[in-house]
């Protein structure tokens, strides 16, 4: 058996010899030699060809491999099933081998294997001296030497493992492993290693110093997670490309015997690279439990030596150099600082950051971010707080005279106040005192105060429960919420004063009208008359008896003649006042002398409204021309632009209260055939034909040409009863019996841009001036009210309107004040007439 | 305690002068205390004035301290003037103009709207239509009829011994010229004036009374000659009826046998009525208007000069050829000086505010540059010195209804008439000029 093995050993050593040789011709004849030899001898070859990088040759060994393993697996088959049991945590490969020299004793076993370490240390040998290109026998025999010394030494383990194994399991794959465990790096070369030889070498790994090249690498994945591979049968894939197949792990039961049975199951550990179980040596054991008892592993390290300190710190008497030191090493560097000074500006900039700094934002941008949904963004507004608006603590009630120890007599309670005090028991916070003043000699005999606990802690509750809030006075003038308008002083002129009192009329004046160049003025009256005066001088030119109250009066616009309209009860005069132009006077006498044939039928129903009738003598000589007689009494009449078309309005006519007149054809028509309301006034555009007709709570717009409604304003108020428009045509005033004025923007909207509240009572009388931006309004609490009203050319500007003036000059008479108000019509001047018989000029 | 000592009993000093020799006063500073008023000014001058002439009688003065009249403590004024108490103050004092006597009343039938004197004639016209001559006795000479409305204003365009001849605006658009024989008392429409197409406000004769103006509401300025050329031929009938009692009568048969007059020259420019006219020059004329303008004409020429803007209505002026001012009354209580020759600066040299209503008319004393005679719808007549704005010299009471014009034009005679239908003829007896003395001999 010895002289197989060394003959087997010569082999390998002839194998390594050809293998350094690196010839061609020599490895074929070693391939011969190969086969001849089995498959010990095609394992050297393996290992061989995996020191040296010849192709070919490798190829060659692959394809013998390859036969061989056929020829091996069909052995293991016959094999296994005597083997099984035995050799559980061996690798298929070891099984193979197993399976094969089974019958072998253990001792040819040992045998064995000795020789493949030493054949593996001649390997190595020839590892370290590769770059040689030449290997002598010489050397080689020097490493058959070591190579049998070690190989003593592995007998010697082993044979020490045989003793204590048992019997029926002391066989060569316990051996295998055991060697197996002695360098998990190495453990087994390759899949068909039937007789393990490799195994051995492992110990003379570290003594060759070198063993970084010598990883195992027999699973060519690489540095992998092996975890990837759990999923396969195999591990990875060898040299060849072939898979490497996961050993078989057994099953619990398996386990646990090996547990209880295996002395080296605590020093078994399992290599993922390859999937095997690897038993580890004494000496790894020996240096895991140092490391794990905290020891340095290195037994032969010696940390009790004594320290020897190379570089002391004790200066010198002599400097180490000769030269003394620079002077630079001594200042700071200036390149250093400012470089320094570079980064404390771009930290202080935020434009570089600290770790700390990065970490926190990184720590940041990790975090979830809450918001305070309810709290204040940020807390600095209540520490800014604290501060500026400091809380005071509830002040303490200064103690008193009662609560002296030694109080006046008067302080004192008498018997009487004792019982009130002690009376309200059950209602203590009506008591004028909480406490009954008591007199002591001197203050060392004051006893313990008994509620001194509990007056602290009601102390502690008013600092506890006083209001952490800030009571926000808010001082509002009444001025403030007025809006800001220029003052009255920037918008003149307009009426400040009464100038002129025009007195005459015996009772209330209801309507004034100024002539178109304003000279002079006719005012109405309830006394049946009118009368014509000097607006200048206030004297009365003429009185002309109408015959009835006069509730309108209306001078035509129209330059060329001299009329007024003059509405007494049921009457419309058209009287000829006869003050101006004489010219025109007698113009106009003459156009009214005659009535003008009149071809086209007028309709019943305006006939039974409506009759024209030419004045009679008596009348004419008073100045009366025409006489329009209408069938209920006309409240109001006014005049187009014109001065050809006016119109009257009967408030009790219901269907025909409006009725437009034309005076130069001596015509009537009645325009609206349905009344929408109680008819109080109408007014006619001063430009357009337009007609506004006012009922008790809406303005109607109609359209005289297209003869249909444009527009209807609502008031909002209950009783209308004036209008005035703004000669511009866009701005209508409206005056209310409930005190309301009202402007309304005709472009702007249906309802008043603005409501003026100025008078307590009724508005009677509303009016534009024709060329400064005023209005004025009458009512019955006597007073004008003179307000500005700025009419911009700018579409996009609103009219501003500025009350400006009360003017209460008028003796109250009797429940009326002002009937109705007019401008001069070049001058800042307002009219006035009132229920004092009296019409009043204000300037 | 230091100060109102100071104010209290302070000195300031104070020198006198005057430009009336015959008060003539030494040319010495005196300490007076500084809150000292005219009444105790006035003690004092006379105190001195007696120092060196002992046959005088006492007399009141004014004084007038930075050239306006001491109304006030002396030191109110100093201080409202600016004027440091430590220089010696100049206060120039006049003789106190004499009140002036209420003289006569003459009762008209309706209101009196114009008024004008002439020697001693005084010629009116009411609103119902009528002229009337009154002497300056208050005699009733005249009632002319003619114009068929409320006569506005009147003028002498002459006065003779034997005959005089007048103007005449009314309402009804005619300017009327009359002559008036003395002797017989009667009076002749020489011509009717006709092309305005409004009423007339006003009309005004030149100093050497050959052209006259209108003006009225239909915004025309007319200039007219006073020629009655035309009409000599035409014989007066107009009998004067000497024989009867105090009113007369005169019976004019006007528009049948008076001619008519054309304007020689219309005048156009102003946008509202005419309100006065009046000649500063032979051939230069102002006007004031409703317009709130003034404006001086070149009747020459026939155009506008310059004019000047105000805020109000004017409603009267009047130009005084002494010192070359206008005097204005417009619709508020204000009277206002303009200069019309000056365009820059403040166009209102001075305000005098005492009226509480509209002031009507105003007229300047024909003698003294600084006086001038106010009325207004207060119904009151005042009479002014343009050096004391604030307060007028004197009141002269009397009407009971508005004031609708008053003249000076007679130095002697204040004469204003008034809605309460009356005229009123206050006697000024402060006749120290040239002008006066004229005057007065134009009267004899």
């Amino acid at each position: 058996m010895v002289v197989k093995q060394t003959v087997n050993i010569d082999s390998c050593k002839a194998l390594t010899r050809e293998n350094m040789a690196t010839n061609r011709a020599a490895s074929k004849r070693k391939l011969e030699k190969v086969e001849q030899n089995g498959k010990n001898n095609a394992l050297t070859a393996q290992n061989g060809a995996e020191e040296s990088d010849e192709e070919d040759y490798l190829q060659t060994i692959s394809d013998v491999d390859s036969s061989d393993q056929e020829g091996d697996q069909s052995g293991s088959d016959e094999s296994e099933g005597e083997l099984e049991n035995i050799d559980e945590d061996n690798t298929e490969d070891s099984s193979d081998a197993d399976s094969e020299e089974g019958e072998n004793e253990s001792d040819d076993g040992e045998e064995e294997d000795d020789s493949d370490v030493e054949e593996e240390d001649e390997n190595e040998e020839e590892n370290d001296s590769e770059d040689k290109s030449d290997l002598e026998w010489e050397s080689d025999a020097s490493s058959e030497d070591d190579a049998e010394n070690l190989l003593k030494n592995v007998k010697k383990v082993t044979k020490t493992k045989v003793k204590s194994q048992d019997s029926t399991l002391a066989t060569e794959s316990n051996e295998s492993a055991s060697e197996e465990h002695l360098d998990p790096s190495k453990s087994i070369n390759s899949k068909d290693s039937k007789d393990s030889n490799v195994q051995g070498t492992s110990k003379d790994e570290y003594e060759s110093g070198d063993t970084s090249d010598e990883e195992d690498i027999r699973n060519t994945v690489g540095n992998i997670p092996m975890n990837w591979y759990d999923e396969y049968p195999h591990l990875g894939y060898d040299w060849d490309g072939k898979p490497i197949m996961k050993p078989k792990t057994g099953d619990t039961l398996d386990f646990f015997l090996k547990r209880m049975e295996d002395p080296n199951f605590f020093r078994t550990v399992k290599d993922p690279q390859t999937g095997q179980d690897v038993v580890l040596s004494d000496r790894d054991v020996e240096l895991i439990k140092r490391l794990q008892s905290g020891q340095i592993p290195d037994a032969a390290f010696d940390d009790t030596a004594p320290w020897v300190e190379y570089f002391t710190s004790d200066v010198m008497k002599t400097p180490l150099r000769k030269f003394p030191e620079h002077k630079r090493s001594f200042l700071p560097s200036k390149s250093e600082a400012a470089k320094v000074s570079k980064y404390v500006h771009a930290l202080k900039m935020g434009w570089m950051k600290t770790r700390s700094e990065l970490a926190e934002e990184q720590r940041k941008k990790r975090e979830k971010n809450f918001y305070m949904l309810w709290g204040a963004d940020d807390n600095s507004v209540e520490e800014m707080r604290r501060i500026e608006n400091h809380l005071p603590a509830p002040k303490r009630h200064l103690p008193g005279h009662a609560e002296s120890y030694n109080p006046p007599a008067e302080y004192l309670l008498d018997k009487e106040e004792l019982r009130q005090w002690k009376k309200c028991q059950e209602t203590p916070w009506k008591r004028k005192i909480h406490f009954v003043p008591q007199k002591y000699k001197s203050l060392r005999e004051v006893p313990s105060y008994p509620r001194y606990i509990r007056e602290r802690f009601l102390r502690c509750l008013d600092l506890y429960m006083c209001p952490r809030a800030l009571k926000m006075k808010l001082m509002i003038e009444p001025e403030d919420l007025v809006p800001k308008l220029p003052s009255p002083r920037d918008l003149q002129p307009f009426p400040t004063t009464m100038s002129m009192v025009y007195e005459g009329h015996t009772d209330m004046v209801r309507c004034i009208t100024v002539d178109p160049k304003g000279q002079f003025m006719i005012s109405g009256s309830d006394d049946l008359t009118i009368k014509v005066w000097e607006v200048s001088t206030g004297r009365c030119l003429r009185t002309i008896n109408v015959g009835g109250v006069v509730r309108s009066v209306c001078w035509c616009p129209n330059q060329a003649l001299s009329i007024v309209a003059v509405a007494a009860d049921r009457k419309l005069l058209l009287i000829n006042p006869g003050v101006g132009d004489s010219l025109v006077i007698a113009k106009t006498d003459l156009l009214l002398k005659e009535e003008p044939e009149d071809s086209s039928v007028i309709p019943e129903r305006v006939k039974a409204a409506v009759q024209w009738e030419q004045a009679k003598d008596e009348e004419w000589a008073s100045g009366i021309r025409v006489v329009i007689n209408h069938f209920k009494e006309i409240k109001q009449v006014t005049w187009h632009g014109r001065g050809d078309y006016f119109a009257t309005v009967m408030p009790e006519g219901i269907h025909r209260s409006v009725v437009i007149h034309q005076l130069s054809k001596r015509r009537s028509q009645v325009p609206f055939s349905r009344s929408k309301g109680l008819v109080q006034c109408v007014l006619f555009h001063p430009v357009q034909p337009m007609l506004f007709v006012a009922t008790q709570r809406n303005i109607r717009v109609y359209d005289l040409l297209k003869q249909e409604m444009v527009k209807k304003l609502s008031t909002l108020s209950r009783w209308v009863s004036s209008m005035a428009i703004h000669p511009g045509g866009d701005n209508l005033l409206v005056g209310t019996y409930d005190r309301k004025m009202m402007w309304f923007d005709l472009d702007l909207s249906t309802s008043p841009y603005q409501t003026l509240r100025l008078h307590g009572t009724a508005v009677r009388g509303v009016a534009y001036h024709k060329r400064y931006p005023l209005f004025a309004s009458g009512s019955d609490d006597r007073s004008v009210i003179v307000s500005h009203g700025m009419v911009y050319n700018d579409l996009l500007k609103n009219p501003l309107i500025v009350p400006l003036k009360r003017l209460q000059y008028h003796e109250p008479n009797n429940d009326f004040g002002i009937f109705d108000v007019i401008f001069h019509p070049t001058q800042p001047w307002v009219f006035s007439a009132g229920s004092d018989k009296t019409i009043r000029l204000y300037s | 305690m230091a100060s109102t000592q100071e104010s209290g009993t302070g000195q300031v000093q104070i020198r006198f002068t005057t430009k009336q020799e015959q008060y003539a006063v030494p040319d010495l500073p005196f300490a007076v205390p500084a809150g000292i008023n005219s009444n105790e000014l006035n003690v004092l001058l006379n105190e001195l004035l007696k120092e060196g002439r002992s046959d005088i009688t006492s007399v009141d003065f004014d004084f007038l301290v930075c050239g306006e009249f001491l109304r006030q403590p002396l030191n109110d004024l100093l201080e409202e003037r600016n004027v440091s108490f430590e220089d010696v103050i100049d206060v120039e004092y006049v003789e106190q103009h004499p009140t002036p006597e209420p003289m006569d009343c003459l009762m008209h039938d309706d209101w009196v709207s114009a008024v004008h004197v002439r020697n001693g004639w005084i010629l009116t016209g009411c609103y119902d239509n009528t002229l009337h001559i009154w002497s300056k006795t208050g005699t009733h000479h005249l009632t002319i009829p003619g114009h068929s409305g409320p006569v506005k204003a009147v003028a002498w365009v002459s006065l003779t011994p034997t005959v005089g001849s007048f103007v005449s605006v009314s309402h009804d658009q005619t300017a009327m010229l009359w002559k008036w024989n003395i002797e017989d008392n009667s009076v002749d429409c020489i011509h009717v004036c006709r092309g305005h197409e409004r009423s007339l406000e006003c009309v005004s004769v030149n100093h050497n009374s050959t052209l006259m103006a209108t003006g009225g509401w239909d915004t025309l300025l007319k200039i007219w000659t006073t020629s009655m050329l035309d009409t000599s031929s035409a014989a007066s009938h107009s009998t004067g009826d000497s024989d009867e009692t105090e009113i007369k009568r005169a019976k004019v048969e006007s528009n049948s046998k008076s001619h008519i007059k054309t304007p020689i020259m219309t005048l156009k420019g102003h946008k509202e009525a005419i309100s006065s006219v009046v000649w500063t020059d032979n051939q230069e004329l102002a006007t004031s208007s409703w317009d709130h303008t003034l404006r001086l004409w070149d009747a020459e020429l026939g155009g506008i000069k310059s004019e000047i803007a105000g805020n109000k209505s004017f409603f009267d002026m009047s130009h005084s050829s002494l010192n070359r001012t206008v005097i204005t009354a417009s619709a508020d209580r204000h009277i206002r000086l303009y200069d019309l020759r000056s365009t820059e600066g403040s166009l209102v040299k001075s305000t005098f505010t005492s009226h509480s209503q509209w002031v009507q008319s105003v007229k300047w004393s024909t003698t003294d540059e600084h006086l001038f005679i106010s009325g207004a719808h207060d119904s009151q007549v005042l009479l002014w010195d343009s050096r004391s704005p604030k307060a007028p010299l004197f009141n002269l009471e009397g009407h009971e209804d508005k004031v609708m014009c008053v003249d000076w034009s007679n130095p002697r005679y204040m004469v204003s008439g008034g809605a309460d239908k009356t005229v009123r003829i206050f006697k000024s007896r402060h006749a120290p000029s040239k002008n006066g003395t004229e005057g007065e001999k134009e009267e004899l």
